[in-house]
């Protein structure tokens, strides 16, 4: 009899289990819900946080959760960002104690979806928030981020003198609505905005007697005699699976289109890859690839299968960073071949002494590494203060230099760093020693310095980098950062992933010759039958409103 | 009056056996919890999902999801490929490893034996991004597999752009990778068969050929067909990973299946209700595979699932 009853106690404990389980999800989504009408307005947000304030008291001594990806140069010798020196101090100054959370590598989109549908979000998230499906204000609509308007006017001294001072990058950092959503990350200075680029071997060009090249017919030269005398199996190659450095196509630029949205000199939005120029580039890739002047694995290259090209001279141009992919394969060749240099390379024009028109450029506001306070979080003052830090001046030096004293010391005024970034004892690369102190090498809810880049380029041919690959009028032709309404945005989404797909594959085919580019005007008609005209309407409506803001 | 009998069966069954239940209890609820309770979010896939609002107050949106899906312009690519791509490799990749369960079988040196199935079913237990790896390294104009054309007199092509290779190259390394570890079962299968059969077989008169043909294959086809049934239920869910790594947009017209195609728009872009919906009408196929196959199996050999 005893047993019996045992038995009906579990099963009836499982049964709840299992129901109570059940509502779990519910009850999760109800709160989150709840979240959500209390933002709707501003004012509630605020009361709201008046009330979370009174409740918890600010440097209570609660961790705040902090959720980022971290950088490869961090990981490679710290598995969290709480255990580098910078992770450290920051925590030290601001008398905040921050627990941080990292997606596995390359996850992090991923990681940040599941979150979202999950709906447990640390208190500070960091991410590229304009990629919010929906865009951010659609973030705050759905009750995941606080609106920051009232919360920088009553907490963040720094950050609201710097966008009083700086209404470009105030107007970047908004919604249409007007709603701040984020602690944005802020290029400080144009010269950090334009950082790709063409490089080729500078020991070469001596070799043949050649000069550095400007125009396309002077890279056919230059690219023909690497492939004839200097023995490249690919002379120019590059990561071109690599999103970034696709849409940076210089070669493309020169026919004054490229491979996104770009503003025209009408004050419109227009769309690179269905112009004519577009066509012209595609013959000359299409002509270059059949001569083999391009690599011809163009469409699979991984870094690593480029970085062994350049280095062991089966290629001898690329396209890509002065930092990451210039310095690095410069250091990693000279050990082998103490001749081996690369130099910059302009912009290529298609007539000699023309000055070149677009080039690659960021926004001041490139969105990435931006910080938003989620719903979750409970001490908003706190959250607050430890973002506003960066904007200060003594964050500023944090975040961009490290430790004085310890990274770095002020030489007439100049914050140099010491021997542990650019010797480091244990032999890490200054990328690696970098960022276990600051964060200005990549990026984070900061304003990054110009007198970072100014030491990180240890080689000549980089420090010239800026200037050379910065003499264009690009930031005339980049698009700001516009965002479609709530509405729109999941048409347009719609629209540009078919759109992007079918550009994709079919800029291949005709750059490798399996579809001919008599077609032009039918992949053109193809894009146009895909939504193009209605995804244009969007991004001129767009424009159109951030230039009202 | 049937329905009391029922219950009063039931409880005398639960009496005598509640031992029984108590151990099927925590699989049962291992089902409920992590495979029928989420089985509720699958009704996204008819709303329009956002995480803010919650699964029971977004929208409705009806059949928008599946329509955006059928009338896309990639919808009859995106559903060739995958059917090819699962065809071939059924065609190809089921019976790769009973080819080499009946081979294993017949080596009657027992070192060499296990050498070689050690060695077939390593691959199994490399990660699939390092295989993934492997195969754009060796597939490159100066990769392995062109060193190889090359001595044959062939010409150097990047293989990975080629989209006639794709499928060749897709299969291939999944039968390099798999048929170690898919023979296993077979041997196992082939250990039960009763040695008196090839006695009686070797009496008749039978050589090694025809005693694989009448002994060892019937006495393995249980097995076969019910792993053939299980094959043909995932027909359709072919998964993204190897895809994602291996493909390139010059591969995408026989490389792109709906499951890539779903990762790009659905996982990247976040739009969780279309992705849903793509999921559900790829199950809906497979049950319905699972159900042809197996009725067919039943009629044809009597072995089926069910």
């Amino acid at each position: 009899m005893r047993k019996k009853n045992v038995l009906a106690v579990i099963l009836s404990a499982a049964l709840a289990a299992a129901t109570l389980a059940g509502c779990g999800g519910t009850d999760n989504k109800d709160g989150l819900q709840t979240g959500n009408s209390q933002t709707g307005s501003s004012q509630a947000g605020s009361s709201q946080t008046d009330s979370t304030q009174a409740e918890t008291g600010s440097q209570s001594g609660t961790a705040l959760t902090y959720w980022c990806e971290l950088n490869q140069n961090v990981s490679a010798n710290y598995s969290n960002l709480g255990e580098t020196p910078f992770g450290k101090e920051w925590q030290k100054e601001t008398g905040i104690t921050v627990e941080f959370q990292h997606p596995p590598a390359n996850q992090g989109s991923e990681q940040f979806s599941l979150m979202l549908a999950d709906g447990e979000l640390p208190d500070l998230l960091e991410y590229a928030w304009m990629n919010y499906p929906g865009g951010p204000e659609k973030a705050i609509k759905d009750g995941n981020i606080y609106e920051l308007t009232d919360i920088i006017n009553q907490y963040c001294p720094n950050l609201r003198k710097y966008l009083d001072e700086n209404p470009d990058i105030d107007r970047m950092i908004k919604t249409d609505e007007g709603h701040y959503y984020c602690f944005p990350f802020i290029r400080g200075d144009d010269r950090l905005c334009n950082t790709i680029g063409l490089m080729l071997r500078q020991d070469w060009l001596e070799e043949l007697d050649m000069e550095v090249p400007t125009t396309i017919d002077e890279w056919h030269d230059v690219l023909v005699a690497f492939r004839d005398k200097k023995g490249a199996t690919a002379p120019l190659s590059w990561e071109y699976t690599m999103g970034s450095l696709t849409s940076a196509n210089p070669f493309a630029y020169a026919y004054g289109t490229c491979r996104e949205f770009y503003l025209g000199d009408d004050g419109k939005i227009h769309f690179g890859p269905a112009e004519d120029g577009y066509k012209q580039y595609l013959e000359l890739f299409h002509q270059w690839y059949g001569e083999k002047l391009i690599d011809q694995d163009l469409a699979s290259l991984q870094l690593d299968q480029v970085s062994a090209k350049i280095t062991s001279g089966q290629a001898g141009a690329s396209i890509g960073w002065a930092g990451s992919r210039m310095g690095t394969w410069v250091n990693a060749a000279v050990q082998t071949n103490p001749d081996f240099m690369l130099v910059c390379a302009p912009y290529p024009t298609i007539n000699k002494g023309d000055q070149p028109q677009m080039g690659q450029i960021d926004n001041r506001y490139p969105n990435q590494g931006s910080v938003a306070i989620t719903t979750s979080c409970k001490d908003i003052e706190a959250a607050a203060k430890l973002m506003d830090f960066a904007y200060g001046e003594e964050g500023h030096m944090m975040f961009n230099f490290g430790i004085e004293g310890e990274s770095y010391n002020m030489i007439d005024g100049y914050p140099t760093y010491t021997d542990v970034i650019l010797n480091n004892p244990d032999g890490w690369s200054v990328a690696q020693s970098l960022s276990a102190y600051i964060r200005g090498n990549y990026n984070g809810p900061f304003v990054q310095d110009i007198r970072y880049l100014e030491q990180y380029y240890t080689i000549d041919t980089q420090k010239e980098s800026n200037l050379i690959w910065g003499a264009t009028n690009a930031a005339k032709y980049k698009v700001p950062p516009v965002t479609p309404t709530t509405e729109e945005s999941k048409e347009y989404s719609t629209i540009m992933n078919e759109i992007n797909t079918y550009r994709d594959e079919m800029t291949l085919k005709f750059i490798l010759g399996d579809e001919s580019l008599d077609k032009f005007d039918e992949y053109v008609k193809t894009l146009n039958e895909l939504g193009l005209e209605r995804a244009l309407e969007i991004q001129n409506a767009a424009l159109d409103r951030y230039n009202a803001r | 009056m049937k329905k009391q009998s029922f219950s009063q069966r039931a409880k005398k069954d639960f009496r005598r056996n509640r031992a029984l239940y108590l151990l099927v209890l925590p699989v049962l609820a291992f089902y409920i919890i992590f495979h029928y309770k989420p089985m509720y979010g699958a009704i996204i896939a008819f709303k329009d999902y956002s995480p803010g609002t919650g699964i029971a107050a977004s929208p409705w949106v009806g059949l928008a999801n599946f329509t955006r899906f059928f009338s896309g312009p990639y919808f009859a690519r995106l559903i060739r490929n995958t059917l090819l791509l699962s065809l071939y490799s059924l065609l190809f990749g089921f019976p790769a490893p009973i080819i080499l369960a009946l081979l294993l079988n017949e080596v009657r040196n027992k070192k060499f034996k296990s050498v070689t199935q050690t060695i077939t079913y390593l691959p199994h237990f490399i990660s699939m991004i390092v295989v993934t790896g492997m195969i754009s390294n060796f597939c490159l104009s100066n990769g392995l597999f062109n060193d190889i054309i090359v001595l044959f007199g062939g010409e150097r092509s990047p293989l990975l752009q080629n989209p006639n290779l794709y499928r060749t190259i897709y299969v291939a390394s999944s039968i390099w990778q798999e048929v170690g570890w898919g023979s296993i079962i077979y041997l196992s299968a082939l250990s039960g068969v009763d040695a008196q059969l090839y006695e009686a077989a070797s009496i008749d008169g039978a050589g090694k050929w025809k005693q694989m043909l009448n002994v060892t294959l019937p006495g393995i086809s249980p097995t076969i067909i019910t792993m053939l049934i299980l094959k043909m239920g995932s027909l359709m869910s072919l998964g993204y990973e190897k895809t994602i790594l291996l493909y390139n947009a010059s591969t995408y017209e026989t490389a792109d299946i709906i499951s890539s195609y779903t990762y790009r728009v659905g996982l990247l872009d976040q739009d969780w209700s279309y992705s849903t919906a793509i999921g559900l009408f790829n199950s809906v196929i497979n049950c319905v595979l699972l159900v042809i196959s197996n009725r067919l199996s039943k009629k044809l050999s009597d072995t089926s699932l069910w």
